[in-house]
């Protein structure tokens, strides 16, 4: 790998530029679909049809005054928002965009892909933790804890369910999972997919599990001490994540940039975006859990099915797809 | 009816006499009584007590206590008059706290506002009232405000020195070695509104609430004693601004009632078509928010919008959205000179309920996840409204048959078709059914309401455009009187004393349900987790502003 | 230099974000401004969970002398610059609660506003105007009138 070639995948593709596009789309796209099932407008005003409304967000959050409260332990509270970015946005080496890039395969090409994803991405609460740690702050503590005890219980599906297609195909490599994938695999996979994309929505503290940051309890959880640049790049390390995490569901069920008629990056990105549209439409419906209401959730039904899940991948695997 | 002055008259009374169709006016001459009294009050059934109101007679140096004691399901109430001496130190007064648990916050507030002490109170305190007015006591007639004005700042660090010292003490004496804390949940809260419950946890475990209130106080009950007869429903109005019409309604009753006036038909059939417009405005909020506590904004969103319709009903009618001042001693503000145009714009407000009412039953009405939290969730069982007197859509939520507008008809409610509506549960979830099987009901109401009045204009009984408003006397008699509306939140009392000759009422007494609803809030939540917390409050459907007054 | 610096004002006036605090009962109308109707995200302004993240904080109608406290507490939490906004007739001078006991006449001397919204309680379209006047303010790289003075820096809280 040249130089040239790394800086641009550094910066450009899918690098830091992707990445920040990536996070202005997807916070206007979910205040636009939210919008319109509330019955309101969204952002409307500013930029075309209010495109513009996340550019402006940042930009401000960026100037703004950055606080750390007296209290709250200064190096953990400001070291943490940097480097937490950094590990959501690891894994991005790992997943295939695009044909263009590498012949088709992640930038990193290794065999060990899924298991790479899967840790990167786990890595991430435990760091979140930290955050409400150091604010000092009983709220943000109270996140911090809840963001842990969510971590461990929806992590053990996670992991399983992500493991059903390398269990298929006999394979880790994210290109070759992808590539051996069917219509028929994929629909021999689909109760795992519906599992991961279960998962998901815990790793992602997307509602009905939002209970790291649940406003009308905690405040924030932990967010509610950080200000202006801490701010912007923890929320930069939340939306990565979704990127980076849906990506991966994709990728590992859906067949990532394949598509009908072409293979292209457009076509992984329509299908994060069937995915958003799914997290959205199931946050603007359903009300949260209470958290021993969600661990009772993780350990007694979506494991055991993992598990169950598991159970029957094998069994496809040696009578339906044959050895 | 005849049990009850039977008791009453064993004991050494001034007077014993009905009033009205609910309720027996009694004066106990001893005060020593008292205690004897209400144990045997409670053998014949009424076991409430509703509020407690303390009138300062300045001249003739004694305050009166007044108790209303109810019997709930038997709708038999009794009015308790004792006089206690107005100096500081004689004035004391047995507590009915430990007989009837529902009076306890109420004779606090006496205490707080009036200094009448209560003997035997489990736990008295100054409540309700900010720091800089502990022992001055505000409402009594001698309080010199003028002199306390002077130095507000000293006053303002006087409770900010309060509410540290607080957080010290709780910060050394509670747990560094187990994990027990004390979070402030409120005022400055996403979803807490100014109050400020202090959450004693244990991990995510409550283990007891103190609720801190006043945050909103605004000494309404003393405000409108500077306000002549019509410009106390600007101060009565601001109760809560969620349901408007129903307390203006409630204090117009008591001036007509002591002025010995009765308003005509249409004014009433208004009244009942302006009080259930609000009642359904202020339930729409109650409903979506019930599911913002749970973090689900969207139907909060579509009931602002269904919302706005009935607000444009308020605002064709008086001109302002929430702040109508609409309802005046005398019948309605204003004539309805194009009443058809109202009418269209309330049926247009009550198409677009109906429109969306599917979609709303198919959502969240029926939403497994909101039944998982809330079914089962804070029950409330018919002993407990007895005890605490739980009102309105909270009692009818536990099955209780209350409702004033049945029990005591007033306005035109007599002559509507209206029964009870109630739940069978008493959990969370019933609280919110309640309130959206009321607001069918509410909309019945108006129907049945636009109707009589559409007859009674084509018949000729009615003119809207002269009946609104009979002359009403500028000063009032001596009297005094008492009105009880069905408020959205539950039953409003407003107790009200006037002077010979007064301009301005004398006294004012607002009971409001959210009082009762926040003192059984630690009874409620204790022992729950914390995620509970906002569910539970906002299942009560607490107003701070009826709260504080 | 001083070109780049417009432009954050410009981009701050862009994104004011409100802290969600309410101390009366104009905050029912600013619910109102939320819903469907008005929805005053269409201008960017969202509600924020905690004060460290706001631009904005509004005075909303009566300031009772108990919630007073609580109130420049979090308006001392706000990252600068920060804002305020005066809510009704209350804010003002009292309004309706002018002759009451426990509310504060004189509640902008104590943290001066920026802009005033008249009204008892101001509708929903003045809330927004209110606003949009602020973000001329902000684009034009105004200080704060709270920053100037104010009772507030004497106070204890």
């Amino acid at each position: 790998m040249s130089i040239g070639a790394a800086l641009f995948y550094i910066i450009v593709f899918p690098g830091l530029l992707f990445l920040l596009g990536w996070t202005f789309f997807v916070f206007y796209f979910s205040r636009k679909t939210l919008a319109y099932v509330h019955k309101r407008v969204g952002p409307h005003f500013n930029g075309p049809a209010g495109s513009l409304q996340t550019f402006w967000d940042i930009l401000k959050l960026l100037t703004k005054e950055s606080i750390t409260p007296k209290s709250a332990d200064p190096y953990l509270f400001n070291i943490i928002p940097i480097i937490v970015p950094l590990i959501a946005a690891l894994p991005v080496i790992l997943i295939p965009w695009t044909p263009l890039i590498n012949n088709g395969h992640g930038i990193l090409d290794t065999n060990y892909g899924v298991l790479g994803l899967v840790v990167l991405i786990g890595v991430e609460p435990f760091l979140l933790f930290l955050t409400g740690f150091g604010s000092n702050n009983k709220y943000s503590f109270l996140g911090g804890m809840r963001i842990l005890a969510q971590m461990i219980s929806m992590e053990a599906p996670f992991f399983l369910s992500a493991l059903s297609p390398a269990l298929l195909f006999g394979t880790m490599n994210l290109y070759d999972i992808m590539f051996s994938n069917t219509w028929l695999t994929t629909l021999i996979l689909l109760p795992g997919a519906i599992i991961f994309i279960i998962a998901m929505l815990g790793i992602l503290e997307q509602p009905p599990f939002n209970v790291p940051d649940a406003e009308q309890e905690i405040v924030y959880g932990f967010y509610t001490e950080y200000a202006g640049t801490n701010y912007v790049l923890l929320k930069f390390a939340e939306f990565t994540e979704i990127l980076v995490v849906s990506a991966a569901a994709v990728t590992l069920f859906f067949g990532g940039y394949r598509g009908i008629f072409f293979d292209s990056f457009w076509w992984l990105f329509f299908k994060i975006v069937l995915i958003a549209i799914l997290v959205v439409a199931i946050r603007a419906s359903n009300p949260r859990l209470r958290l021993d209401q969600m661990l009772k959730f993780t350990w007694s039904w979506l494991t055991p099915l993992a598990i169950l899940n598991l159970v029957w991948i094998t069994f496809a695997k040696l009578y339906i797809v044959g050895v | 009816m005849d049990r009850i002055k039977e008791v009453l008259n064993k004991f050494d009374m001034e007077y014993v006499e009905d009033y009205k169709s609910t309720w027996i006016k009694a004066k106990l001459k001893n005060k020593n009584d008292l205690l004897k009294v209400i144990e045997s009050l409670k053998e014949v059934g009424v076991k409430t007590c509703s509020t407690v109101s303390p009138t300062d007679f300045i001249d003739e140096n004694r305050i009166e206590v007044n108790y209303f004691l109810e019997d709930l399901f038997n709708k038999k109430n009794v009015w308790l008059k004792v006089d206690v001496d107005r100096d500081l130190e004689k004035c004391e007064i047995d507590s009915i706290t430990p007989l009837m648990p529902s009076a306890d916050w109420h004779e606090l507030e006496s205490f707080s506002t009036f200094g009448v002490k209560f003997k035997g109170h489990p736990n008295l305190r100054y409540f309700l009232i900010s720091s800089d007015y502990y022992g001055k006591f505000p409402f009594r007639k001698d309080f010199d405000w003028e002199a306390h004005e002077q130095n507000l700042i000293e006053n303002i660090n006087s409770i900010s020195d309060e509410f540290f010292e607080d957080y010290e003490k709780n910060e050394k004496t509670i747990g560094h070695e187990e994990s027990k804390t004390v979070l402030n949940w409120g005022p400055t809260h996403p979803a807490s509104g100014p109050i400020r419950l202090k959450v004693f946890i244990n991990g995510e475990n409550v283990e007891k609430i103190d609720a801190d209130i006043g945050y909103v106080w605004r000494a309404l009950e003393n405000l409108v004693e500077r306000k002549d007869f019509v410009g106390s429903i600007v101060a009565v109005e601001r109760i809560c601004f969620m349901d408007n019409p129903n307390p203006m309604i409630c204090y117009s009753q008591a001036v007509e009632e002591i002025a010995g006036k009765e308003i005509t038909p249409f004014a009433k059939y208004m009244r009942v078509i302006l009080g259930e417009v609000g009642r359904i405005a202020s339930h729409l909020i109650s409903a979506g928010s019930f599911f913002g506590t749970m973090g689900l904004q969207t139907f909060l969103m579509w009931n602002l919008d269904i919302r706005e319709y009935f607000l444009d009903v308020l605002e064709d009618y008086s001109g302002a959205r929430i702040a109508t001042a609409s309802i005046e001693p005398g019948g309605v503000r204003y004539p309805l000179n194009d009443y058809k145009a109202w009418f269209e714009t309330i049926q247009k407000a009550i198409d677009k309920f109906e429109s969306v009412k599917a979609d709303i039953d198919d959502i969240f009405i029926k939403n497994p996840l909101m039944s998982s939290r809330a079914k089962g969730n804070g029950i409330f069982t018919l002993n407990d409204v007895e005890e605490y007197y739980l009102a309105g859509p909270i009692a009818r939520a536990s099955g209780a048959k209350i409702d004033v507008r049945i029990d005591e008809p007033y306005a035109a409610y007599g002559e509507l078709n209206i029964n009870y509506v109630t739940c069978e549960n008493g959990d969370a979830r019933d609280r919110l059914y309640i309130i959206y099987k009321e607001i069918m009901q509410s909309i019945d109401l108006i129907k049945q309401a636009m109707k009589k009045i559409e007859e009674g204009i084509e018949s000729g009984e009615m003119n809207p455009t002269k009946d609104h408003l009979i002359r009403m006397p500028r000063r009032m008699p001596a009297g005094e009187a008492v009105s009880r509306v069905e408020w959205a939140r539950g039953e409003m009392l407003m107790h009200l004393v006037t002077t010979d000759k007064s301009t301005s009422p004398y006294r004012l007494k607002m009971r409001a349900p959210s009082v009762n609803h926040t003192m059984v809030l630690n009874k409620l939540i204790s022992g729950k987790t914390l995620s509970d917390i906002p569910l539970l409050y906002g299942s009560m459907h607490i107003c701070q502003g009826d709260l504080d007054r | 230099m001083l070109k780049v610096l417009d432009f954050f004002n410009y981009a701050r006036s862009k994104s004011p974000w409100i802290v969600h605090f309410c101390s009366g009962c104009c905050s029912l109308e600013m619910l109102a401004s939320m819903g469907p109707r008005y929805d005053w995200e269409r201008y960017g302004y969202i509600m924020t969970p905690t004060p460290r993240q706001a631009d904005i904080i509004f005075i909303t109608g009566l300031v009772s002398k108990k919630i007073l406290p609580a109130l420049l507490r979090t308006y001392e939490q706000m990252p600068e610059p920060r804002y305020v906004v005066a809510i009704g007739a209350c804010a003002y001078d009292g309004g309706p609660y002018n002759d009451s006991r426990s509310v504060i006449k004189n509640m902008t001397e104590i943290l001066p506003a920026d802009v005033f919204v008249a009204g008892c309680p101001p509708k929903p379209e003045a809330i927004i105007a209110g606003l949009e006047e602020l973000k001329e303010k902000i684009k034009r790289g105004e200080p704060s009138a709270s920053s100037q003075g104010g009772l507030w820096k004497q106070m204890k809280f």
